[in-house]
């Protein structure tokens, strides 16, 4: 295939308009060829900006149990990886699965698959300390909320939320339940990310966090003075 | 993502539907994820842009062509409206304008409302072999500019 042809191919099936068959030859081509997979992703992040531009819709309520229950459903076997050479996989995703079994309630459950999404983006080997789902004044969830024993504490945002010109979001936690809320970091490129914080005793269970618009640069008062994008408390999952 | 879900598939609860089972398909999928060949991000939009398409396209399903059955604004509205909200300073935004009208909506419409050549052609009155060989030198003008 020339390189033009393969462009062409590329652009093609990141807009969707190729055919199952040659999506599955680019498939097959990006397996082999770490040169084509990249050619790929980059194809794909020059659109993705139009992403971006949907409507911000809620998430509907109940979205979390009827996923839940899809899951717990039996597979088809021929969605099942091979065992063989993904045992590794398997073993996480089991544990995931079982986890999720014990934990039956929907908060748990959306904890769960959302800490599946989070998997991705870092690699983690220690599982977190607290998980807090984080809602607005609506019960939708916003963001999820994962914290380690030394307060490294991951933010996965599921809702690309409305930041407000010249302001950044900001994440709270209350350490100390009758105590002030402090601050944990900034999301200034309104992006899920790590944040580290020294000083804090560890996270413990109903301990709250929430996350809140203020001026760009923090709050100036080091205290939450804006609105609140959504809060929750935290659980620690079940081992 | 369920606003990217809606626009090509018109209805709320369709998307709802699609945001699901890609959801689902997501969390099957997650050991296939290769954190070396791209972010998490654009993964799981194309496992949903997936998901819609080939809701959309299936046969067996039925997708409302009435227009008090949709949930969104008018095609060209929807393009205009996601065109606009490209960033100003957005590359993306920079050279789709360099195309002609045609080709820049043409392109947009596939990826934003999901449309497949067929359905370009059959709104431009075109013959498919232009409309086909039109977006590929859309796709390549802005391939160039984009690089």
């Amino acid at each position: 295939m020339t390189d033009r042809s393969l462009d062409i191919l590329i652009d093609e099936v990141v807009l969707g308009l190729a055919s199952e068959a040659d999506v599955a030859r680019l498939e097959a081509l990006a397996a082999q060829d770490p040169d084509v997979a990249a050619r790929v992703e980059q194809a794909r992040r020059r659109f993705a900006p139009l992403d971006d531009t949907a409507e911000e819709l809620p998430v509907p309520a109940g979205l979390w149990d009827r996923i839940a229950r899809a899951l717990d459903a039996p597979q088809d076997d021929a969605a099942r990886p091979a065992r063989d050479n993904t045992v590794v996989d398997l073993a996480t995703m089991r544990r995931h699965l079982n986890r999720w079994r014990v934990g039956a309630s929907a908060a748990i459950a959306a904890s769960l698959v959302l800490a599946g999404l989070l998997g991705w983006t870092m690699t983690r080997s220690v599982d977190p300390l607290v998980v807090a789902v984080l809602q607005d004044e609506s019960g939708a969830v916003i963001a999820l909320v994962e914290s380690n024993a030394d307060n490294t504490t991951s933010v996965t945002l599921l809702e690309r939320p409305g930041v407000p010109p010249d302001q950044v979001m900001q994440v709270w936690t209350k350490p100390d339940d009758d105590g002030l809320p402090v601050s944990l970091g900034l999301l200034p490129t309104a992006r899920s990310s790590v944040l580290m914080v020294d000083g804090l005793p560890a996270p413990h269970s109903d301990q709250l966090y929430e996350i809140t618009f203020e001026p760009a640069g923090g709050s100036p008062t080091n205290l939450p003075t804006g609105p609140i994008l959504g809060k929750g408390l935290a659980k620690e999952p079940v081992s | 993502m369920l606003g990217v879900a809606r626009r090509i598939l018109r209805r709320t609860d369709l998307a709802e539907e699609a945001l699901q089972e890609a959801l689902v398909l997501v969390w099957r999928k997650a050991h296939q994820f290769d954190e070396s060949r791209g972010n998490a991000r654009g993964w799981l939009y194309t496992i949903l842009r997936n998901r819609c398409l080939t809701m959309l396209r299936n046969e067996d399903r039925e997708v409302p062509v009435a227009p008090e059955d949709l949930d969104t604004p008018p095609d060209d509205v929807m393009l205009e409206t996601a065109f606009d909200r490209l960033g100003h300073a957005s590359d993306l935004r920079r050279c789709l304008e360099r195309l002609d009208g045609e080709s820049r909506r043409a392109i947009l419409a596939t990826y934003v409302l999901g449309y497949s050549h067929g359905e370009i052609a059959g709104r431009l009155d075109a013959p498919l072999g232009s409309v086909k060989s039109r977006v590929r030198r859309g796709l390549m003008k802005l391939r160039e500019c984009l690089s």
